[in-house]
């Protein structure tokens, strides 16, 4: 049966140009666990405003065609009563909070919905227990949480309200990878506890495999395909489309054994029976190369208040190298790469920049030095204009107009800005917002390029190139050290990775070292590549593990 | 639940027995002892309510230490109205000092500027010191009592309509996010190059405008999103709620604090009526 109709739906925001939306038809089934994919762009969230009654009812445009739930038209009813049925969790888990507990902010749904108090506090206890947390939140500051415990937070707020259906909107972008795992099996318990219909808006292809009976692709606002998760995730046409197989399928398939593969241990029990030969183990190559550009030598930083951020870190960087810092949230990556941009002073130990102490550098050549990219480029941007944004860090070198345009013209070529220079920064999308955060640095030619969390929130087609591009800037005689928790971007692209945890470097090493050490990975709540750990369940004796997909198809043969 | 000076300073309130009393009472001491230094005319009256601002403060358990992230705005305020009572108001009394600063001595007459301290001129002074600083102490009595989360329901618990009680705790809500966003987009332009040390006050001026654009649209896109949040909570500004979850109980103690605080302040402004 189905619960929700979608009908030749079209949508386009006042003054917003094109259409979002162009003729999309959908229908959700009764207990159905629906994933929509699609780039950065493609109408996704749109759409899902459109399913909970935001659109049309709250935001102006043009809109047409219908909208059934559960049987009755939208259009006849107000986005208050569609909330009876439908909830929704949004990627950022920060602007669903009013209150200042957890309690409260459950009790905030359940109070306009005229519960006895009784009521209200069994339900409260029962979603905090469906989503892992518990009694012990109900007095805690949702805005002091861990990012996995908000966003369970703000899902015990949406399923306390016992709506029919529930919108997941990216759920897991922006957290860590402990975060990440604490709402995966929070969105497992409620789908083997529950029988609700699930419709979830996500790109990472691990989670849609796990998760979804259906998945949809939007392109441009239209539905491009639509089936089995195997079928459509596999689907080298779907590519482009920012639709990329999980690692387990993308061998199955390489390997002709994708049928009934759905996990990790799947794939081990097919490849075993099949029979598999393995080719020579790969030597690693140790020792590094590459001149020093930082060095920090027992860095110790203590906030006020007492919060100690970094405890004796020791690490370099070297030129020409991506480095990427891994870590649970808190952990001190951010306090340490602000460090060695000197935006924070370390209560004791010494950071050396291409040979000499930070402190001797004046802010404006620290700044030529290393740049800084910000988490959120709406922090970042304040300029009227895309030229005048990239332009700001010129002209407050005193560079000639001449000299400022050659630069920026450049940088915004590098970044894929070029013909926006006139635009004010606001009204560009958030993917080339981000582009216009990093091109207003990398014009101010930095030998140090730190990059905090670049990839949050956007597809897989843009953070590929994204680190295709970091990588590339890394290879002009430059240093690169980005902050993400896109551990398979970390894994694929990265020289070196530096793991980080209560303020300790854990572990550094190349990828493929890194995904050998249990222990460490255990420790920081990180996980090897599933290539590598499906590789060491084949061979357990392996002293080296493949890190991609292709490192594991040339190594691994099956018998035919 | 941090007050709201324990997020804004880190310092908090430790005396259970204090904090548990009714948000009401936790309102209205500060509020009666601020309003009373509006008739306190002498010094014994102000110095008095010093004294009991300073206890109420031992009394919550707020260190004493805490006062001393305030002493330069008192400084500052005290050696300004010093000088001006004893440099610009030539208040009658016995002289205690008096010193000629500029002479002019011309056809019609002398015009004389003189250090001039009396002892009324110390007693105003005094008066004038005493009562800021049981202002600054009576509102760190309540901000280091009160949460937000107190007012929100407190307020609630009086009838507030339930729509009217979300708007405040937004409004608690948007300060906190509008501190954190200035010191993110300050310390992005300090990444930029900016020095804001070494800064003339102009160009510091300048830069801070321009912090004003990202800090708008933040704020613009926030308020929008948290909006649209709410409604698919099912939550509209026209919401009325059936029953109010948390209700603080009214002791005997609160009952006696308010009666105590009441009398107090009436007795001021009967003395300043006299």
């Amino acid at each position: 049966m189905s619960v929700m109709e979608v009908r030749d739906l079209w949508w386009k925001y006042r003054g917003g140009g094109d259409y979002v939306l162009r003729g999309v038809n959908l229908s959700v089934r009764e207990r159905e666990f629906l994933v929509i994919m699609g780039r950065s762009g493609a109408g996704k969230t749109t759409l899902l405003l459109a399913l909970n009654g935001v659109i049309p009812k709250r935001l102006p445009g043009e809109f047409r065609g219908a909208i059934s739930l559960l049987g009755r038209d939208t259009s006849s009813l107000d986005v208050a009563e569609i909330a009876n049925y439908v909830a929704t969790v949004f990627e950022d888990p920060e602007i669903q909070f009013v209150m200042s507990t957890v309690e409260d902010e459950i009790v905030l749904g359940l109070e306009a919905l005229g519960l006895s108090e009784d009521e209200i506090r069994e339900r409260i206890e029962w979603s905090l227990e469906l989503v892992g947390l518990g009694r012990k939140f109900l007095e805690r500051n949702p805005y002091q949480l861990s990012g996995g415990e908000k966003q369970r937070v703000a899902i015990a707020s949406a399923l306390a309200r016992r709506p029919r259906i529930l919108l997941l909107d990216e759920p897991t972008s922006d957290l860590d990878p402990k975060g990440k795992k604490e709402v995966v099996d929070a969105i497992r318990r409620l789908r083997e506890e529950l029988d609700i219909t699930v419709v979830m808006v996500e790109h990472d292809p691990d989670l849609v495999y796990e998760f979804a009976d259906r998945v949809v692709v939007l392109a441009r606002g239209k539905v491009v395909a639509s089936g089995d998760p195997a079928d459509v995730l596999g689907d080298p046409s779907l590519r482009g489309e920012g639709v990329f197989p999980p690692q387990v399928l993308e061998v199955a398939r390489a390997l002709s054994l994708n049928h009934g593969v759905k996990s990790e241990e799947d794939l081990v029990d097919r490849i075993r029976s099949k029979g598999f030969s393995v080719k020579g183990e790969e030597k690693i190559e140790r020792g590094e190369s590459g001149k020093i550009v930082v060095s920090c030598e027992g860095v110790k930083h203590v906030y006020e208040g007492g919060i100690e951020a970094l405890r004796s870190v020791n690490f370099q960087l070297r030129l020409g190298e991506l480095v990427a810092l891994v870590g649970p949230n808190g952990s001190g990556k951010s306090t340490l790469a602000k460090i060695i941009a000197g935006l924070l002073k370390p209560t004791s130990g010494r950071v050396v920049i291409e040979g000499l102490p930070i402190d001797r550098y004046d802010r404006m050549t620290l700044s030529s030095l290393v740049g800084y990219v910000y988490q959120n480029p709406d922090h970042q941007i304040f300029n009227q204009t895309v030229f005048d944004e990239v332009a700001f860090g010129l002209r407050l070198r005193g560079l000639g107009e001449h000299e400022i345009r050659r630069r920026v013209r450049s940088a915004l070529e590098t970044f894929g800005l070029l013909g926006k220079e006139e635009e004010h920064p606001f009204f560009l999308s958030k993917g080339e917002r981000r582009r216009l955060a990093l091109a207003s640095i990398y014009v101010l030619n930095p030998r140090v390029l730190i990059v905090d969390e670049p990839t949050t929130g956007q597809d897989m087609i843009f953070n590929r190139a994204l680190f295709d591009l970091l990588k590339r800037v890394s290879k002009e005689n430059r240093s690169v050290l980005v902050i993400t928790h896109s551990l398979n971007l970390a894994y694929a692209y990265a020289d070196r990775m530096v793991i980080i945890k209560d303020g300790r470097i854990l572990a550094e090493g190349r990828p493929c070292e890194i995904a050998l050490r249990d222990n460490v990975l255990r420790e920081a709540n990180l996980n090897a590549p599933p290539v590598s750990r499906v590789y060491r369940r084949l061979v357990p004796e392996s002293t080296s593990v493949p890190i991609t997909v292709k490192d594991f198809i040339e190594r691994v043969s099956v018998a035919p | 639940m941090p007050t709201i000076l324990s997020e804004l300073s880190g310092i908090e309130a430790r005396n259970e027995r204090y904090m548990s009393l009714h948000v009401l009472t936790k309102l209205f001491i500060p509020f009666s002892i601020a309003l009373s230094i509006l008739f306190a005319s002498d010094l014994y009256s102000a110095l008095t309510l010093v004294f009991v601002a300073l206890a109420l403060i031992v009394a919550a358990g707020i260190p004493l230490s805490s006062i001393k992230r305030y002493v330069v705005v008192i400084g500052s305020l005290t050696s300004f109205i010093a000088i001006s009572l004893f440099l610009f108001a030539r208040i009658p009394g016995k002289v205690l000092f008096e010193a000629c600063l500029v002479r002019f001595e011309a056809e019609k007459g002398v015009f004389e500027w003189k250090l001039y301290i009396t002892d009324n001129a110390v007693m105003y002074a005094s008066v004038f010191v005493s009562r800021i600083f049981a202002m600054v102490l009576s509102a760190m009595l309540l901000l280091g009592t009160i949460t937000d989360r107190e007012i929100v329901w407190g307020l609630r618990s009086l009838g507030l309509p339930f729509g009217a009680s979300i708007a405040v705790s937004l409004f608690f809500r948007g300060i906190r996010l509008f501190v954190s966003d200035f010191l993110s987009i300050r310390e992005a332009m300090t990444a930029r190059g900016v020095d804001f040390a070494r800064e003339s006050l102009i160009k510091k001026f300048a830069l801070y405008s321009h912090a004003l654009i990202p800090l708008l649209a933040l704020m613009i896109t926030r308020s929008y999103e948290v909006s649209l949040a709410l409604e698919t909570r099912g939550i509209t500004p026209q919401s009325k709620a059936k029953v109010v979850y948390h209700r603080y109980g009214f002791s005997r103690l609160d009952a006696a604090l308010m009666l105590l605080f009441s009398v107090l302040t009436s007795l001021y402004a009967l003395g300043w009526m006299i």
